[in-house]
């Protein structure tokens, strides 16, 4: 059966860890191994400012370096940003739309686990020949080319958590369309389960051409056929177009959730409701359309034409409108507030200014001839670090501090949590604005090193010294959050004081059950309308009764081995057949690769089949069981 | 959750149920033997050498006939309760249309326009 | 309180039994968003494919023209189509709650899907003797790929109604089993909508 309040050993907690189905243990594991990718991704982003910093640096060797930038910025988009939103969505979404979980719990913790094993596949590559070194785009020309098993890696590792992630948006926009409470009408849900929503349709559409790009990628590199080999007809600008249309929705799949986690804020802590939410709403569905529209403006210096860069050049600049929308009414619902500058909120009020700016110059890129100027400089470094630290990441780091009472019932220092921030952002700032300059002064982006004397001596050192404050910062958060857990000071129920929405109307820790009585909703900010017009307790829809939950399972974790152990099969199937490609075919032939995919995938399928042939009906939560769980609230209120 | 909120039907009512089915059911044949149809056209036409200009738009056209049939009547796309079915659906196809239509003119087959 | 019912008694058998549940009415959501992802994935099969068309490397590799023969590409579309059509009568019982005669429609349903099969494999290997392979060129690559992930699917779809038919023969027909059967039987339909697309676009439009 689930968890319990009940004192466990070490050993029955991580088994409930490896087989729960709860969305809320689910988000914790998505935060642990996002978190921890998230260190990996900054130790390699240091890597690449330490040898920037001066010239005709040789810390590290040119190709070192471009495996460190490849890893660096494919571990932090799927093995990073990407999993700590899951987190966040994980840990709010069912809770705010008044579930008891996702529609699909089992797939929940199927994707949590083929994102990790795909993630430790991925990073594997370190320490068996050498780390994928193409670019995080891994663009064919340079992917095919690239000998060694390093590419493999890549393709292979976003194969198997591309999956996991799949799943996750299909149980998400399930979940969300089919489980809220009784009154949480579409216009009702907070704008986090909204953003939550558009993201996950984008994962739906977005990631099923990624899966056919690495899979002609893999055919191409590990079973001999010619997609991209030009010699056998085979044309690169396919694996472009693939990747760019999933990898334009793909940053809208970052930032939307990101948006959503800022409105919840701005609105907590200034203590008014969102300015425009209806235009909060239309603009999230724009955006995610239009992101589809426009993949080709990665694209312009391809040589496509100009009535195709035209075209993309004013979808671009259409994404823009929505945008400021959302900018707007960010503002005016800062405007006028009763603001309180606790950590989240400085992070999100720090947001707007850098993400506009990194806005502004993605417009000035989508100026298709302009972009001319502008393609494979550090201007186009600056303009997505610009977005996606200063959008995703602040979001990420605002989202942690304000959810973090939620997933773990206890609040992070608000002083460690403030020196973080203006260390970071200073730091953010110092490493980023100067790029622009640095790309306009023309220097390309993806070199190892630059000679001296060319006036971009001083500038790089500048974004060095940047970096460093940004990891000075994320090591105060680690130290803030060793320091909380060690403390471990409980809170109870709404913990801001301010809590908007249906999840802060549980009690802390949450049970695992969620709600005892499935709440009844009568408008938007739920739990705020309660608190004004009743005793700020919501109003139950059902009578309390016994319920259904779903039981923990193993299967998920074995399905998601299964395929990390056929990855290896097809890793070294080419190595040294004579029909493989020249990257491959030198290398020591190794004959159980056949039998190891084999295996992998044998064990993948047994545990579909299991699942399958096996009846899961779930168990009952009794009636006693929550009545005694509302007793013990109500003696510890007191 | 599981449980089904499920009164027993009545007489009528049940009797009501079944003659619906029967009613689609018969529509289902229609629409398969429409596809059938269609199928034997479509062969037909190419298999006559009829100019490509000519046979090209009408065999495409005919397989998106199709395709709705078989959302719309196999897949009971029509009925109510498929709202969700029918804008992801829509949506996807024509997400499908652009990246086809990308790929035919851009990636370098013809001149680049 | 009513705890779960799997074994519905018959004069309370729901109308739509697929969707009587929560769970069912999540797995008939869920699947219909998994298959929209799909239209993506086979969309950028197709576009592939269509890039790539008749692309060789030599004078003497087989182009599309010289390769297709509409007979069986016929033959195997009626085959697909028609076990669409049993797929549906198997529906229709289900919703009867006659189990018997949905086993049995399961059944033939995975018996013409197996002719599709066949059929296919015996095309790919004539191919293969024409010197028309999966490494040949990238037109090869792209047909093969095409052509494979839909087949790919026709035997996963066949696996899944067999276990369907193995693992609901003691069980019978319950509100939990219909929804599975009622996935199934969308993901086999979807086959075939794909299958409408490859004979037109594959076939038809290849040999002119």
């Amino acid at each position: 059966m689930a968890s319990t309040a009940k004192k466990q050993g070490v050993g029955s907690v991580i088994w409930e860890y490896l087989t729960t189905v709860d969305h809320k243990k689910i988000a914790i594991l998505y935060l642990i191994a996002g978190g921890f990718f998230f260190v990996v991704g900054g130790i390699e982003a240091m890597m690449i400012r330490i040898q920037l910093a001066v010239p005709n640096n040789d810390f590290l060797s040119a190709g070192l370096f471009n495996e460190m930038i490849t890893m660096h910025g494919t571990t932090m988009i799927f093995l990073a940003a990407m999993p700590l939103l899951f987190a966040f969505m994980n840990a709010t979404v069912p809770l705010q739309i008044g579930a008891r979980d996702v529609a699909f719990p089992f797939l929940n913790a199927l994707g949590v686990w083929l994102f990790i094993f795909g993630g430790i596949f991925l990073n594997l590559s370190w320490f068996l020949g050498g780390a994928p070194d193409a670019g995080w785009t891994s663009y064919a020309s340079l992917s095919i080319a690239s000998a060694g098993h390093g590419i493999d890696f890549y393709a292979l590792g976003l194969q198997i958590s591309g999956a996991g992630t799949l799943i996750s948006g299909i149980n998400f926009v399930t979940t969300i369309i089919n489980m809220r409470a009784p009154g949480m009408t579409y216009m009702r849900m907070p704008l986090m389960t909204w953003t939550t929503l558009v993201a996950s349709v984008l994962i739906v559409f977005a990631f099923p051409p990624l899966t056919i790009g690495l899979f002609l990628l893999i055919f191409d590199r590990m079973f001999g056929s010619s997609f991209f080999l030009v010699e056998t007809g085979g044309n690169t600008i396919i694996w472009e177009h693939l990747f760019w249309i999933f990898g334009h929705p793909e940053v809208y799949i970052l930032i939307l959730p990101a948006f959503g986690i800022f409105s919840e804020i701005f609105a907590t802590f200034a203590r008014k409701r969102l300015f425009g939410y209806s235009a909060m709403v239309f603009a999230t569905i724009i955006i995610g359309f239009f992101g589809f529209m426009v993949w080709a403006h990665h694209m312009f210096t391809v040589g496509l034409g100009p009535t195709a860069n035209a075209i993309f050049a004013l979808a671009t600049m259409a994404i823009a409108v929505p945008t400021g929308i959302k900018i707007f009414n960010w503002i005016a619902t800062v405007w006028g507030g009763s603001i309180e500058f606790t950590t989240p909120m400085l992070y999100a009020l720090a947001f707007i200014p850098s993400f506009t700016m990194g806005g502004v110059t993605g417009v000035m890129q989508a100026a298709a001839p302009a972009d001319y100027q502008y393609h494979d400089s550090y201007f186009i470094v600056a303009h997505f670090h610009y977005v996606i630290v200063g959008g995703v990441v602040f979001g990420l780091l605002a989202g942690l501090h304000y959810y973090w009472p939620l997933m773990f019932g206890t609040m992070l220092s608000e002083k460690l949590g403030k020196i973080t921030f203006v260390i970071f952002v200073i730091g953010f700032h110092m490493t980023f604005l100067i790029q622009h300059f640095l790309g306009l002064w023309g220097m390309p982006r993806r070199v190892f090193t630059y000679l001296d004397g060319q006036g971009y001596n001083t500038a790089n050192l500048i974004s060095s010294i940047g970096a460093l404050m940004m990891a000075i910062a994320v090591i105060i958060l680690v130290i803030n959050i060793i320091m909380t857990i060690a403390k471990n000071q409980k809170v109870g129920r709404d913990p801001w004081g301010d809590g908007r929405t249906l999840e802060w109307s549980l009690p802390l820790p949450v049970p695992y059950y969620n709600f005892a009585q499935i709440p009844l909703v009568r408008g938007l900010d739920a739990y705020w309308i309660e608190k004004k017009a009743n005793n700020g307790r919501m109003m139950p829809s059902e009578s309390l009764e016994d319920f259904h939950m779903p039981n923990n399972s193993f299967i998920p974790f074995v399905m998601s081995f299964g395929l990390f152990v056929a990855g290896f099969g097809a890793l070294y199937f080419a190595s040294g057949k004579d029909w493989a490609i020249d990257a491959v075919s030198g290398l020591p032939v190794h004959p159980w690769a056949p039998w190891v995919l084999g295996l992998g995938l044998a064990i993948t399928i047994g545990a579909m089949i299991t699942r399958s042939v096996k009846d899961d009906l779930g168990y009952y939560v009794t009636k006693e069981e929550v009545l005694r769980d509302l007793e013990e609230e109500e003696r510890r209120a007191k | 959750m599981a449980e089904i909120k499920q009164e027993p039907m009545s007489k009528k009512k049940l009797d009501y149920v079944r003659r619906e089915r029967t009613r689609e059911m018969r529509q289902q044949i229609i629409s398969f033997s429409l596809m059938i149809f269609l199928t034997f056209v479509a062969f037909g036409l190419v298999a006559m050498d009829v100019s490509p200009q000519f046979v090209i738009p009408i065999v495409i056209g005919m397989a998106f006939i199709q395709v709705i049939l078989q959302f719309y009547y196999f897949m009971h796309m029509k009925d109510k309760g498929h709202e969700f079915a029918k804008l992801f659906i829509m949506t996807g196809i024509f997400f499908a249309l652009s990246f086809v239509v990308t790929f035919i003119y851009i990636v370098w087959i013809g001149k680049p326009i | 309180m009513a705890h779960m019912e799997y074994n519905v008694p018959s004069e309370r058998w729901p109308a739509h039994p697929e969707t009587a549940t929560m769970e069912g009415k999540n797995k008939f959501i869920g699947f219909w968003i998994f298959l929209a992802g799909e239209t993506t994935l086979f969309a950028s099969l197709f576009a592939t494919y269509l890039a790539l068309k008749d692309s060789v490397p030599g004078e003497d590799h087989p182009l599309a023209a010289d390769l297709f023969a509409l007979p069986l590409a016929f033959v195997m579309t009626m085959f697909l189509l028609t076990s669409s059509l049993t797929s549906v009568y198997a529906i229709y019982h289900m919703r009867n709650n006659n189990f018997a005669k949905m086993q049995l429609w399961l059944g033939i349903t995975v018996l013409l899907g197996l002719g599709f099969l066949s059929l296919e494999i015996y095309e790919f290997i004539e191919y293969v003797h024409h010197g028309h392979t999966f490494r040949s060129s990238a037109f090869g690559s792209a047909f093969y790929f095409l052509l494979g992930t839909h087949g790919f699917h026709v035997v996963i779809g066949l696996g899944w109604i067999t276990l369907l038919i193995l693992r609901n023969a003691r069980r019978g027909i319950s509100v939990y089993t219909a929804a599975k059967v009622n996935t199934a039987s969308l993901y086999w339909h979807f086959i075939d909508v794909v299958w409408v697309f490859i004979f037109t676009i594959v076939y038809l439009l290849g040999v002119m």
